[in-house]
């Protein structure tokens, strides 16, 4: 028993020490990052490597809040990322639902597409995009890059929420029915609480897919209010790999701001997510 | 619920319609030249209401693509910033404007000619108009040069290859008596250095682009390979070259320049010196070295250029502001900004481009030995720097084979990828 106890606090001990390492290993490169946003350009370059500045520069921050540019971009891609994570979601669950309950001829081939359109990257289909968008006078506005990302992020969003609502048993439908409860009744008042977990983990995807995509943004906005972050990020770079770089790590420790919040509120919600949705095609 | 969403998402999207202006993007991204930038538009758009111009800053990063896509798709920019090399390649693709009827005598004359052969086809067409020039010098620790009694380099006698390697031999030291060499005698960026190759090579003799029936084929003979020879004895034989060299890029060396540990750093663009007066530690001591003299002293221009597309809708409008932005105190402006040279000569008749301060003096007589690098119009050669020297180039420099075997390799891979481009002519 006493040789059991030992064991079991050694392996315990052990367990500590490698979540440990691996915090460390996730977290310090935005340690880094928060330290060079505080340190003048001469310091960066010259002064070692010290987490803590030596001394404090808040020009960068200063600099940054003072760029309209910047806050604007900020701001549209808030608005792009939310719209596009809302509209994705709200399609991809009703959507998910039917695949999943309905049974048609074409099941396995809307599925086997969902699939298939993952494979394709952005570089293939950015030329035949913009010139649908121009004929349909979206491009450089946000309402056409809102659309571009819900029909990016929209088989991915699809994919894990049918895996989710595969594994809600069907008892608890037919229960449902059973004490008279419409189709809209059950969706609204049983089907969505119950799968809250999954939309959370799903809309937080749905958000970050948005808030990093460059090459759509950098092709489709050319009006430079309608830019987006990471853009604006890519205009601190020069040739041959010079770089802004206080100014690049303020903008970028500002820029996680908005992911850091969202991701605060549906992070219980992610969680038991992640684990779910598991798919059985 | 969904009606509401979309509703105000196009509310939002209509409130920023897209001007009527002449687009010009720009590649600044230093604070100063995005500043003359902007000066240089507000000065344009108060005296031309009816031509404003839009400044549109971009990336060096992604302006490829930005450029690619607007070509196929008609999304096109009136006025787009960028260099020599590449624009080439866009000119033979036909997206370009032939600017040389817009061009007129004064400017014309004032422009330096390497400046003008760096955009010029065999044709005759001009598709970009030259601003600045990049030009390759060395840079020194004055306080290690004083401490060892070595007289730097100068305009009238600057030193050769075989000069610097003695002297960086004689400047390694191990200062903190550890047992290993933490001075060294030579720096050199050598990360993605095929620029830095072909630019260089050119004092050598070496080519590397030849044309062969009509198209172009890559030779590498003794001339190519003698710059290669010259790196690998500094940083084998020799070991006056700091290790780490081949690993970091011009920008990341020089950092450990102003740390002190490399005595020398040579193969650097001028425009790196903005680095050391806005960054040095306090008493830090750093002169400039002329380009490096082997057969002759020749390095290879790489111009920065404003071009018009043909798709652009205000061509002569877009020219104006061109001719605006380029004349003598604008374009001083801007080189000065930037810490590069500017291409026209009467510009470098102004005290700033003659000042001993901070180098300028031997920068701007480094124009005198640039020259046109003979791959300047060859199709394909941005992806033969990225798929072929740069990589072979990294390989060599790790060891993994000799100078000869690199050379058998560029050539094979070269022609391969050069053959693609040429097909059909």
């Amino acid at each position: 028993m006493q040789i059991n106890n030992v064991q079991g606090m050694v392996l315990k001990g052990i367990k500590q020490i490698i979540m440990l390492i691996l915090l460390i290993y996730l977290v310090f490169p935005f340690i880094w990052l928060v330290s060079i946003s505080f340190k003048s350009t001469a310091e960066i370059l010259t002064g070692g490597i010290h987490v803590i500045p030596k001394d404090f520069y808040f020009d960068h921050y200063r600099s940054i809040l003072n760029d309209s540019n910047l806050i604007q971009s900020v701001f549209n891609s808030l608005v792009v990322s939310i719209f596009s994570m809302t509209i994705t979601v709200m399609i991809a669950l009703p959507a998910a639902y039917s695949l999943v309950r309905f049974k048609t001829n074409i099941k396995n081939a809307v599925l086997g597409w969902i699939l298939a359109s993952q494979i394709f990257p952005a570089i293939l289909v950015i030329i035949p995009l913009y010139m649908v968008l121009r004929y349909l006078h979206l491009t450089d506005s946000i309402f056409g890059l809102t659309m571009v990302y819900v029909v990016w992020e929209l088989p991915f969003v699809l994919w894990m929420l049918y895996g989710y609502i595969k594994n809600i048993p069907l008892e608890l439908e037919e229960a449902a029915f059973i004490d008279g409860a419409t189709k809209l009744q059950y969706v609204y008042r049983i089907l969505f609480p119950v799968i809250m977990p999954a939309i959370g983990a799903t809309a937080i995807f749905a958000f970050i897919i948005s808030w990093n995509e460059f090459l759509f943004a950098l092709v489709l906005m050319k009006n430079p209010e309608n830019v987006t972050l990471p853009v604006q990020l890519s205009r601190f770079t020069g040739m041959e790999g010079q770089a802004r770089i206080g100014l690049l790590a303020a903008a970028s420790c500002l820029a996680t701001i908005p992911s850091l919040i969202l991701f605060t509120f549906i992070r219980k919600g992610f969680k038991s997510g992640l684990m779910t949705g598991s798919v059985k095609v | 619920m969904i009606y509401l969403i979309f509703d105000s998402l196009i509310d939002f999207s209509r409130s920023r319609e897209t001007s009527d202006k002449i687009r010009f993007v720009s590649l600044a991204w230093q604070e100063q030249l995005i500043e003359a930038n902007r000066e240089m538009v507000a000065q344009w758009n108060k005296a031309n209401p009816d031509s404003e111009v839009e400044y549109i800053q971009s990336s060096w990063s992604s302006i490829y693509d930005y450029l690619i896509t607007s070509f196929e798709t008609d999304g096109v920019p009136d006025i787009f910033h960028y260099e020599s090399t590449i624009i080439v390649d866009f000119a033979n693709r036909g997206y370009l404007t032939d600017l040389a009827p817009f061009i007129e005598e004064e400017m014309k004359n004032d422009i330096v000619d390497v400046a003008w052969a760096s955009v010029t086809q065999p044709s005759g067409e001009i598709n970009g108009i030259p601003f600045l020039m990049e030009s390759w010098v060395g840079l020194y620790n004055k306080d290690i040069f004083e401490r060892n009694n070595i007289e730097p380099p100068t305009i009238e006698k600057p030193w050769t290859w075989e000069k610097v390697m003695e002297i960086g031999v004689q400047l390694n030291h191990d200062t903190d008596q550890d047992g290993r060499i933490d001075q060294w005698g030579i720096g050199m960026g050598l990360r993605n250095s095929a620029n830095l190759i072909m630019n260089h090579s050119i004092s050598f003799g070496g080519s590397f682009f030849t044309k062969e029936n009509g198209k172009y084929v890559v030779r590498v003979g003794d001339e190519e390979k003698a710059l290669l020879n010259s790196i690998m004895k500094m940083y084998q034989e020799l070991k006056c070259m700091a290790p780490e060299s081949i690993g970091k890029s011009g920008t990341e060396i020089i950092p450990g320049f102003m740390r002190g540990r490399y005595s020398m750093v040579i193969g650097i663009g001028a425009a790196m010196r903005q680095q050391l007066v806005e960054n040095a530690p306090e008493g830090f001591n750093w002169g400039v070295m002329p380009p490096l003299v082997s057969k002759t002293q020749k390095t290879g221009i790489n111009t920065q250029t404003y071009s018009i597309p043909k798709k652009s809708k205000k061509q002569k409008d877009a020219f104006d502001f061109i001719r605006f932005a380029f004349n003598t105190e604008n374009m001083a402006k801007l080189a000065r900004s930037d810490w590069m040279l500017p291409a026209r000569k009467s510009c470098f008749e102004l005290p700033p481009f003659n000042t001993a301060n901070d180098g300028w003096e031997i920068v701007t007589k480094s124009v005198d030995h640039l020259t046109v690098g003979p791959w300047l119009g060859t199709p394909g050669y941005s992806e033969w720097k990225g798929r072929v020297a740069n990589p072979i180039l990294q390989e060599l420099y790790a060891g993994r084979f000799s100078v000869d075997e690199a050379a058998e390799r560029i050539e094979i891979e070269s022609n391969l990828v050069l053959s693609r481009y040429q097909r059909n002519k």
